[in-house]
């Protein structure tokens, strides 16, 4: 909201700098966003009188106007079409900084003297436009007559505007008199009430002018009927007042109304009588079917969830929200029902809602408003219609208010302040504080209780911890001392999961990967790109399209779906960072959103890895040309679900939709698949934009690897022996898989053997071209003794066997 | 063999070793010299073992002059041996040297996020203050998001929050902060209860560089009885001085959020000023790090805790947030683009 500060100073002098000002209503909960200065560079603009027009000897369109202002005489000329003897304008000399009022936008330029066709021109007379009042320029600016002469330009107009943001808590700040109560109450100052209109005194109106048929949606109704109204152009005072609270001036009543708006924080809106059928407002819901043209043009649906301002027979406005263009004010309107009512916030903002409009009035409405408000508004708007529209008279006036609002009794113990704030004030303090905000507090010495009456306009203060921040934040927030919470702490629980997820982060980084955050939404067509064909998500986790979780208002329309997989995410880090850099390797660490028949869909944790690209950097003792591969990416999951604590996991070649099919594997705990891994097909990854010669990822469910894993060793051996290492060189057929032979060497080997490393492969005409040799050396080592050669020797035997019998293998000697 | 013999032998064997020893000129023939004469079957040990086969009158003085030329032999070579040997080591010295300014052979290490890293610096401060990190589910129904914070469906306040909705039967959103936590937290424990829950959050808003759709919010919990807003106060100003610094003080302002009463926003001087205004400050002298306050007394009825007995307080702050206040980053959106010429330059924090 736009307070400027000349009108607050109406209501309150705070004796405070503009700057300062905002700073104490910031710190007490009115955040000031912004200070803005009307008339800041107006350095060389004064008051001045038209003294005379002379027509331009060289120019029809042009005139020349000497002007006066105080000891400053000077000719100006000017082509403006409004320009008159005797009035009062702002005249800018020589060295003004003002707004080119032919360019588009705010451009500034410095006034200097200058021959207009053969005449010289020593100053400027300005239009609104070039003051950065507003956007008019079709003419000069007219002042009002009784401006002083030779001041400076900035002593009548300038002004300060301080914007707040408000709150939803509080409607009662929505307004110049709610930030003038604020102020006085931080600074102990008296607020000044503006003339009102005693509307006591008028004649009451029929008793059926004003009906309420939903007087649950409608708790005050207050309708002044004013006769002779003259309708036009508001003097040009209101209407520098709207347009620096950012209103724009339509005509005198409208203004009046939304003047009051928001001097008050109260609505209000004026309807043209003469036009009211019957004569009479009836307050009712509206009718199915039920039609109303609003005040922007447009044909609203009505419904009997909304509340609407009708005559006898039709709508003529839509409660709290917009006026109906039927009862619109006019230059012709003579007779005005001035509306001042109190609306039901639940069902203004339902109505604005459902009709997509925001007004002024509906976002005060549906903030919830003292219905108090409405009478005295309606009393302040009758004194300014009347004040301007001389020879006009209140002829009614109806005020429905069946169940009026009273001030409320909090109480609550003394100590309660102390309690949630941890500091004690002194009782004289807090009724103070409490006095200042318009409370009316009382301590009762005998039972240690704080009875605090609440007005009427503060209904956001409802129980003890309310009244609580009310004193906290006008004593101040820096009285509050620092302490630590002590007493009793809570029983620890470490979270298994996140305990985890930073064992990976912390392997993983040292393995030299990267962790990446990535959005969690992914379009289709992300999907898609890793798998054209599939009818079910690719990744580790598969859900047919339909299943996965959609957003039903994402961002970008079409990433709507939160990810069933990393990968995609992943791959387009790595594709963006492959534009500049050799290769990568990258992770998340981050959930997946997965259908499920609870109410939540699940959230599984998920490890994503892609590496590409050149094995290592660049340099001079290192190997350049080697690309990461299928053999890099198992590495690192071996030894990272080893360092998880997993033993069991097996590697087992598994068809993958985007994978090259001879080159990727399932990370299996016995049957269930716990992660995958591979080299995506080359066209998968091209369609990442990602053309490095292989592209290797995985995906990991770590909520599983957190079930299997058993990362506290249960049985640790202190090594007392030297190991014993021996080379068993296997010869079986091409096709048999190396992990079966390794399986079928472990199997063989028993528990003496501790550590099997494969170091070669041998293809050669020795052992037939339909063979392959795998070359293992194995450790062994017993806790309690060291091995003898028979212990070896019956050990080889057994390893013979098992290879014979699992792979048809054969030991080579 | 004569004794005269002998003595010719030994004669001749001294002359040629000292002769031969004199052209060494290399460890390799200083150690085939030694072989060559001393060793195991070197010319004088098998001179001084043959001794055995020699007349019994010629064995003394044979074998003593034998074994006083082993003895001068041996001395000479060792001292010779020894000068070489310290010789060939100086030389390796010198020819091993190298230009240790030349980089080193490069080990890749890779890091955590920033944004994790923040996330773990915060638990682990806040586990120091006796607060367990928990999680919670970032699909979130609307009764965890909002009603149970005090935020009414028909309210003004629940567009305080530009919210993402999840296509699924019921109100379900994507969490608009970590608050839900809050409730889900309570309605799991009794009292005491002291927690931290960091984690994404999500709004309904256009990105630019100081804005983002998805971000990620550590939020804090202490209810119990007599907690009291000077916890909340010395708490904050404990985490402030751990992240920006040892002299850095805390301030209050008076704000709305549903959920607490009294609420507030809360400020931390800034580190570079030292709170007098400055660019990095835009002249306030404070940066905001959150907001804060009291458990509203109906957050505590909501879950069940008397508020007569139970008070709490509650704070959440943004995890970039910190880490662009700490390290200067001037675009929140770089969090999210994981480019590793920014991720690189985090590595030092974890």
């Amino acid at each position: 909201m736009k307070v400027p500060l000349r009108w607050l100073s109406e209501f309150i002098d705070t004796g405070l700098s503009p700057e300062d000002l905002a700073h104490r209503l910031t710190m007490a909960g009115l955040e000031a966003e912004k200070i803005t200065s009307i008339g800041d560079g107006w350095n060389s603009v004064f008051v001045g009188r038209v003294e005379s027009v002379q027509p331009h000897p060289d120019a029809d369109r042009l005139v020349l106007a000497t002007v006066a202002a105080g000891e400053h005489r000077l000719t100006v000329v000017t082509g403006a079409p409004n320009i008159a003897q005797g009035q009062v304008v702002p005249l800018a000399l020589a060295g003004a900084r003002l707004i080119d009022g032919h360019a588009e936008g705010q451009v500034f330029k410095t006034l200097k003297p200058g021959m207009i066709r053969g005449v010289r021109s020593e100053g400027m007379v300005c239009s609104e436009k070039e003051l950065g009042l507003s956007d008019e320029h079709e003419g000069i600016m007219v002042l009002e007559a009784d401006a002083p002469l030779g001041a400076p330009l900035v002593d009548w107009l300038g002004d300060t505007v301080i914007e707040f943001e408000i709150t939803p808590n509080l409607v009662h700040d929505f307004s110049i008199l709610g930030i003038a109560r604020e102020a006085g109450a931080l600074t102990d100052r008296p607020v000044m009430m503006p003339p009102r209109f005693d509307l006591s005194t008028a004649p009451r109106a029929a008793a059926d002018f004003v009906t309420i048929d939903a007087p649950e949606l409608c708790a005050r109704y207050v309708a002044v009927v004013i006769e002779n109204v003259n309708v036009g152009p508001s003097p040009a005072w209101l209407q520098r007042r709207l347009l620096a609270a950012g209103v724009r001036p339509i005509n005198t009543t409208v203004d009046i109304t939304n003047y009051v708006m928001l001097e008050y924080g109260q609505p209000q809106h004026a309807f043209d009588a003469g036009v009211l059928a019957g004569d009479r407002i009836v307050v009712r819901r509206g009718r199915d079917g039920e039609m109303l043209e609003t005040l922007d043009h447009q044909g609203r649906q009505l419904s009997a969830e909304m509340l609407v301002i009708a005559d006898a027979e039709r709508a003529v406005g839509i409660a709290g929200v917009i006026g109906g263009l039927n009862s619109e004010i006019t230059n012709a309107t003579r007779r005005i029902v001035l509306e001042s009512a109190n609306f039901d916030m639940k069902s203004v903002r339902a109505t604005a809602r459902a009709l997509k409009v925001r007004t002024d009035a509906s976002v005060r409405f549906e903030r919830g408003i003292d219905p108090n408000l409405a009478w005295d508004a309606a009393a302040r708007a009758t004194h300014l219609i009347l004040e301007l529209s001389p020879g006009a008279s209140v002829s009614a006036v109806a005020d429905v208010y069946p169940r009026p609002r009273l001030p409320w009794v909090l109480s609550l113990p003394f100590a309660e302040i102390e309690r949630l704030l941890g500091v004690r004030y002194e009782g004289e303090k807090v009724l103070d504080a409490l006095s200042r905000l318009g409370f009316s507090p009382a301590l009762d010495s005998v039972d240690e209780k704080l009875r605090v009456t609440v007005p009427t306009w503060r209904s956001d203060v409802k129980q003890a911890a309310d009244v609580v921040e009310e004193v906290a934040r006008v004593i101040g927030y820096e009285t509050l001392p620092e302490r630590l919470p002590t007493g009793q702490t809570a029983p620890v629980q470490r979270d298994p999961i996140s305990a985890l997820q930073r064992k990976v982060r912390a392997l993983l980084s040292g393995a030299g990967c990267w962790e990446t955050i990535t959005y969690v939404t992914l379009s289709e067509d992300d999907l898609l790109r890793l798998d054209p064909d599939g009818t079910a998500s690719p990744g580790l986790h598969n859900s047919g399209y339909a299943e996965l979780i959609r957003l039903r208002n994402p961002l970008q329309a079409d990433r709507d779906i939160m990810r069933p997989t990393l990968l995609p995410g992943v791959l387009q880090v790595a594709a963006e960072n492959l534009k500049h850099e050799r290769g990568v390797r990258l992770f998340e660490n981050a959930r997946v959103y997965l259908p499920s028949s609870n109410e939540l869909p699940r959230e599984a944790n998920v490890l994503g890895i892609v590496l590409a690209g050149k094995r290592e950097p660049l340099g001079r003792l290192t190997d350049e040309e080697g690309e990461l591969d299928f053999f890099d990416l198992k590495g690192l999951v071996e030894t990272l679900v080893a360092h998880l604590g997993l033993t069991t996991a097996t590697f087992r070649r598994t068809d993958l939709p985007g994978f090259h099919p001879g080159r990727s594997a399932g990370l299996f705990i016995g049957d269930v698949r716990i992660g995958i891994l591979g080299e995506l097909r080359p066209d998968r990854a091209a369609s990442f934009g990602i053309e490095t010669p292989r592209v290797a990822a995985a995906e990991i469910d770590l909520d599983e690897i957190l079930r299997a894993a058993d990362p506290a060793p249960k049985r640790v051996n202190v090594p007392r022996f030297l190991p014993v290492e021996q080379d068993f060189a296997i010869v079986v057929r091409n096709e048999v898989a190396a992990g079966d032979v390794e399986a079928a060497l472990r199997a063989g080997a028993g528990p003496l053997a501790t550590a099997f490393t494969l170091f070669d492969i041998y293809h050669g005409p020795q052992i037939g071209e339909e063979n392959k040799s795998l070359a293992y050396r194995v450790t062994f080592t017993a806790p309690d003794r060291a091995l003898t050669d028979a212990e070896l020797s019956k050990v080889r035997e057994k390893i013979a066997r098992t290879l014979r019998q699992h792979v048809n293998g054969d030991l080579r000697t | 063999m004569t004794t005269m013999d002998a003595q010719a032998t030994i004669n001749d064997i001294r002359t040629r070793a000292l002769g031969e020893l004199a052209a060494v000129s290399n460890l390799e023939q200083s150690v085939a010299w030694e072989r060559a004469f001393l060793g195991p079957k070197g010319e004088l040990t098998l001179f001084l073992r043959g001794l055995g086969a020699a007349p019994a009158d010629q064995r003394p003085l044979a074998g003593r002059g034998g074994n006083a030329l082993k003895v001068e032999l041996t001395e000479i070579w060792t001292s010779r041996h020894a000068t070489m040997a310290a010789e060939a080591l100086d030389r390796r010295l010198i020819d091993d040297a190298i230009d240790v300014t030349l980089p080193g052979r490069p080990v890749g290490l890779g890091s955590s996020h920033p944004v994790s890293q923040m996330i773990d610096e915060l638990s682990e401060i806040f586990a120091l203050l006796g607060f367990q990190t928990v999680f919670g589910p970032e699909i979130e129904t609307a009764h965890y998001n909002f009603d149970l914070l005090n935020i009414p469906a028909d309210h003004p306040a629940r567009d305080v929050w530009d919210t993402i909705h999840v296509s699924l039967p019921g109100e379900i959103v994507l969490r608009t902060h970590t608050s839900p936590m809050q409730a889900r937290t309570m309605e799991m424990t009794d009292p005491p209860v002291r927690v931290v829950v960091p984690g994404r959050v999500y709004r309904y808003e256009a990105q630019d560089a100081s804005h983002e759709w998805m971000f990620h919010q550590l939020e804090g919990l202490a209810v119990d009885r007599h907690i009291t807003m000077a916890d909340l106060k010395g708490t904050l100003a404990e985490l402030a001085r751990q992240l920006f610094g040892p002299d850095r003080r805390i301030r209050f302002r008076c704000d709305f959020f549903p959920f607490v009463e009294p609420g507030v926003d809360f400020a931390v001087d800034c580190a570079i000023c030292s709170g007098k205004g400055c660019r990095v400050c835009k002249g306030s002298g404070w940066l905001e790090m959150g907001g804060a306050g009291m458990v509203h007394p109906d957050v505590l009825r909501g879950v069940g805790y008397d508020p007569d007995v139970y008070s709490g307080f509650a704070f959440g702050l943004g995890i970039e947030r910190m880490i662009m206040m700490r390290s200067g980053v001037d675009d929140l959106r770089a969090f999210a683009g994981n480019d590793l010429r920014f991720l690189r330059q985090f590595a030092s924090a974890a």
